[in-house]
């Protein structure tokens, strides 16, 4: 059998991989001596991706927001038995999420974990969709749309991203409108799992005390072989204009204390794997330095009583979007705002120290190898940077090879004005 | 391999738990402090570890405490203030790199010295706490208080409890009240702060590699001078229905919540007690329970319905996510599906699984440093000298008559629904 390993000295773990005749990509970290097992199926296709060509058309479609995230719901579906209930039998957890890139289905299991694992394939590779049961589904999406609506965090972040993108689809809610689910019907569902659910955009990944040879045995005795290998989907972006949609947005909820978020939208996309990678480390690591707990201006504006410790900053950046969020509660979100504006007039070698960089270097790769103690997290890691062509097992060596000046160049590219958003979600008066 | 803890006692009530094991690419510290929850000191014990995190005699401000952890490759600090049962428990841990992995193994001694100082070297004015820091994270601390709201399902949750057991000290909120901020300022939290170090049962775990070496330097550190220590007694589990309240609460939310506050007057320390959690597992945890099923997968009443046993109080909350005009259909389902586990409607098989998932999450605690201490702790504050072997074994002999028995015991005592009237 022709299997890859790849071996990380420093961090002393091994990843086994095969590339199965379907397309689909297998990997396994053995983690042994652990107790848990866990799977992870994956498909590349988020929420963004709601214009495409369907398989065997030529015309692109667009279709209802939220749909990506419906057909997650739906795949737990089957003709007879529900799949929850087959899998509660073999004593596994199973779950799913979708996100604006990925759709991905696991399991954790102590026990069984081999026929989980064939549950997990079969199940992923089986859509069962009817009118009724897709009717049935939008009751229970409303009530998750719900949920969130009531969630002044995440209101204040969809408004930071739409006020951000004028078209790109990141600023449309992962699960939709209570509307737009109503647009969803089983042959929109069929047209996107046969195309999105192709073996070759898909991977699976596993970490436990377990044997790879049985992995595959399972999986290629379970997989579906009545595909028409495809090499890549055809995914379609309204072009993203320059700049930001608008520059302040704000709303009213019941919430106890203003929320905001400062959003940099990010212009350098399309980047090879690896460049978007070290982008997306540089990026975390100014903002870590000129932000984080340890900077100056966390604590100068902590003590002053004007942000707490839920203040805090990130870069997010996937190939065809990216942007920093800045935020956090405070009663004076416009204050913090015009602060952060008036440090990035600054000069960026006054506020990115040499010394703080080293800091946080340290601090991450400490990180890093600490997050191999769970395997939640390791597969996790593993599949949002394998969506960006990046192995985990490859990610020291990108961490280590940055340097100073990487920062700077990066500082002045990202940081610009015409690219600002600021959100504030306000209590009810 | 079997988890197994050795527990010694440093010093007059307090106790180094150390479990070994290599499996983990970190090594954990965790200090306990237990204290009753009582309504006149719940504020101030909510507040001490905010101030002390603030800055130690070495590293006197955020910024050096915050630098320090960096140093030493990202040392996680993490401190929390919450009830288990009427304790009000504070807890300091770090986690940090095992120094194998860096070629740092002083990287160890560093981080419990860090640690240690925050909880007993606190930065001093005039033989006071800062005041600055004292004023500031009061102003925090009220902002946490009143950002319960944020959270709505948790503030249901929440809510329910204050409500159901309000002649309780159960009801108490474990972060306090913001009307007794007022009166707290640096001297009393610090003469308060000397009470907490000198009079509180202490745990203390440790979980990673370790030698003798750094045993002694643990035990060392960890001696302070101690009077008299306190002796927090057991919750009173009450079994009949108190209040039998119906509080609706109207806010201005797009979703309600419906939280059911339910006695079982069956302690932790009762056999039957495992049948209830297996009932509560059946009725209302996981895709398979029957409120799922119904509520959910049937009805598409909701996203979320679960069942939960608070251990310490022996109280069962039910709480999901429904419509506003969905109250009274989603309350006859529970009802319908409750009367159902006490019929002794429910198979071997759903036992089977319930048994099977409680399992394999007691299970998974190996797999995380952080759970084996919550673990081993909440086995002390149980007096549960049980293995976790034996657990498993205790779970898995739980019959159908049991399961049923518990479940009977259940009562309703008080129903809490968040509204918005404006939408009805």
């Amino acid at each position: 059998m022709d299997i890859k390993i790849y071996e990380n000295e420093k961090i002393k773990e091994k990843l086994f991989f095969k590339e199965l005749d379907s397309g689909l990509k297998v990997y396994f970290m053995p983690k042994e001596g652990y107790t848990k097992q866990y799977a992870i199926f994956s498909t590349n296709y988020g929420s963004i991706d709601n214009i495409f060509t369907p398989i065997r058309e030529d015309e692109t479609i667009e279709v209802p927001e939220g749909i990506a995230h419906f057909l997650e719901h739906k795949l737990f579906e089957e003709p007879e038995e529900n799949i929850f209930d087959k899998f509660s039998k073999l004593g596994a957890n199973v779950n799913a999420y979708t996100n604006f890139t990925q759709t991905a289905y696991l399991f954790s299991s102590t026990e069984n974990f081999y026929e989980n694992l064939e549950l997990l394939v079969q199940f992923v590779q089986h859509p069962y969709f009817t009118d009724e049961n897709v009717e049935k589904e939008k009751g229970i999406i409303a009530q998750e749309i719900n949920m969130y609506k009531d969630n002044p965090n995440w209101r204040v972040f969809f408004n930071c991203l739409r006020a951000m993108y004028t078209e790109h689809p990141v600023r449309i809610d992962i699960a939709g409108t209570v509307e737009s689910i109503q647009d969803i019907n089983k042959e929109l569902l069929y047209k996107c799992y046969d195309t999105f659910y192709n073996p070759n955009n898909m991977v699976l990944f596993i970490a436990g005390d377990l044997s790879f040879d049985e992995i595959l045995k399972i999986v290629e005795k379970t997989e579906r072989k009545d595909y028409t290998k495809i090499e890549e989907v055809n995914r379609v972006f309204k072009e993203e204009p320059k700049g930001v949609k608008e520059s302040f947005i704000e709303e009213n909820m019941m919430t106890s204390t203003p929320l905001f978020y400062i959003g940099f939208k990010d212009e350098d996309v399309n980047l090879p794997g690896e460049e978007r990678v070290k982008k997306d480390l540089v990026t975390n690591f100014i903002l870590d330095m000129i932000f984080g707990s340890s900077s100056v201006f966390y604590n100068e504006l902590y003590e002053e009583g004007i942000i707490d410790s839920s203040f805090g900053a990130y870069f997010t950046g996937k190939k065809s979007y990216g942007h920093s969020l800045v935020g956090g509660e405070s009663k004076k979100p416009k204050e913090v705002y015009n602060r952060v504006m008036d440090l990035f007039e600054k000069d960026p070698q006054s506020i990115l120290i040499e010394d703080d960089f080293n800091r946080i270097k340290r601090k991450n790769i400490g990180g890093f190898l600490m997050a191999f103690n769970s395997v939640e997290s390791i597969a996790n890691n593993f599949m949002d940077l394998y969506f960006e062509e990046v192995l985990l097992i490859d990610y020291l060596e990108i961490l280590e090879s940055i340097e100073y000046k990487d920062l700077i160049e990066r500082f002045n590219k990202h940081f610009v004005k015409e690219n600002v958003v600021l959100s504030i979600v306000n209590p009810l008066s | 391999m079997p988890l197994k803890s050795e527990r010694i006692q440093i010093d007059n009530g307090i106790y180094l738990n150390l479990i070994y094991t290599d499996k983990f690419k970190s090594n954990l510290l965790s200090y306990y402090f237990l204290r009753p929850l009582s309504k006149d000191e719940v504020t101030k014990n909510a507040l001490l570890p905010l101030v002390l995190k603030r800055g130690t005699e070495e590293y006197d401000t955020n910024l050096k405490i915050q630098k320090k952890l960096e140093e030493t490759y990202g040392a996680n600090l993490s401190i929390s203030v919450n009830k288990r049962g009427e304790r009000q428990v504070l807890r300091f841990t770090v986690e940090a790199i095992n120094g194998n992995y860096v070629g740092d193994k002083k990287n160890i001694y560093e981080v419990i010295n860090l640690l240690q100082s925050i909880i007993h070297n606190p930065t001093l004015e005039k033989g006071y706490f800062r005041k600055d820091y004292v004023e500031q994270e009061k102003e925090n601390l009220k902002n946490r208080i009143e950002g319960r709201i944020n959270d709505k399902r948790s503030y249901a949750l929440d809510r329910c409890i204050e409500e159901m057991c309000k002649n309780e000290k159960f009801s108490i909120y474990p972060l306090g009240k913001v009307e007794d901020l007022q009166s707290i300022d640096e001297d009393i939290l610090y003469n308060h702060y000397s009470d907490v170090i000198s009079t509180s049962p202490i745990e203390i775990f440790y979980i990673g590699e370790y030698d003798d070496e750094l045993i002694e330097y643990i035990k060392n550190i960890g001696k302070t001078e101690r009077k008299d220590v306190l002796t927090i007694p057991r919750e009173q589990i009450i079994s009949g229905v108190q209040t039998k309240n119906m509080i609706s609460e109207d806010l201005d939310v797009t979703q309600g919540k419906l939280v059911l506050g339910f006695r079982t007057g069956i302690p932790y320390e009762d056999r039957l007690y495992n049948g209830l959690i297996v009932a509560s597992d059946i009725l209302g945890s996981g895709p398979n329970s029957k409120l799922f099923r119904n509520v959910r997968e049937k009805e598409s009443l909701a996203y979320y319905i679960t069942s939960t046993i608070y251990k310490y109080k022996s109280i069962m909350l039910i709480d999901g996510g429904i419509e506003f005009q969905n109250f009274e259909k989603t309350l006859d389902i529970v009802n319908e599906q409750l009367d159902e586990m006490k019929k002794g409607n429910f198979t071997e098989e759903d036992i089977e699984i319930s048994k099977k998932s409680i399992k394999s999450s007691t299970e998974s605690i190996r797999d995380s440093a952080f759970l084996i201490s919550e673990y081993f702790f909440s086995q002390i504050l149980s007096n549960d000298n049980r293995s976790l072997e034996e657990i498993l074994k205790d779970i898995d002999t739980v019959t159908k008559e049991e399961i049923i028995d518990a479940i009977s015991q259940v009562a309703l005592d008080t129903i809490y629904f968040m509204k918005n009237s404006k939408v009805e």
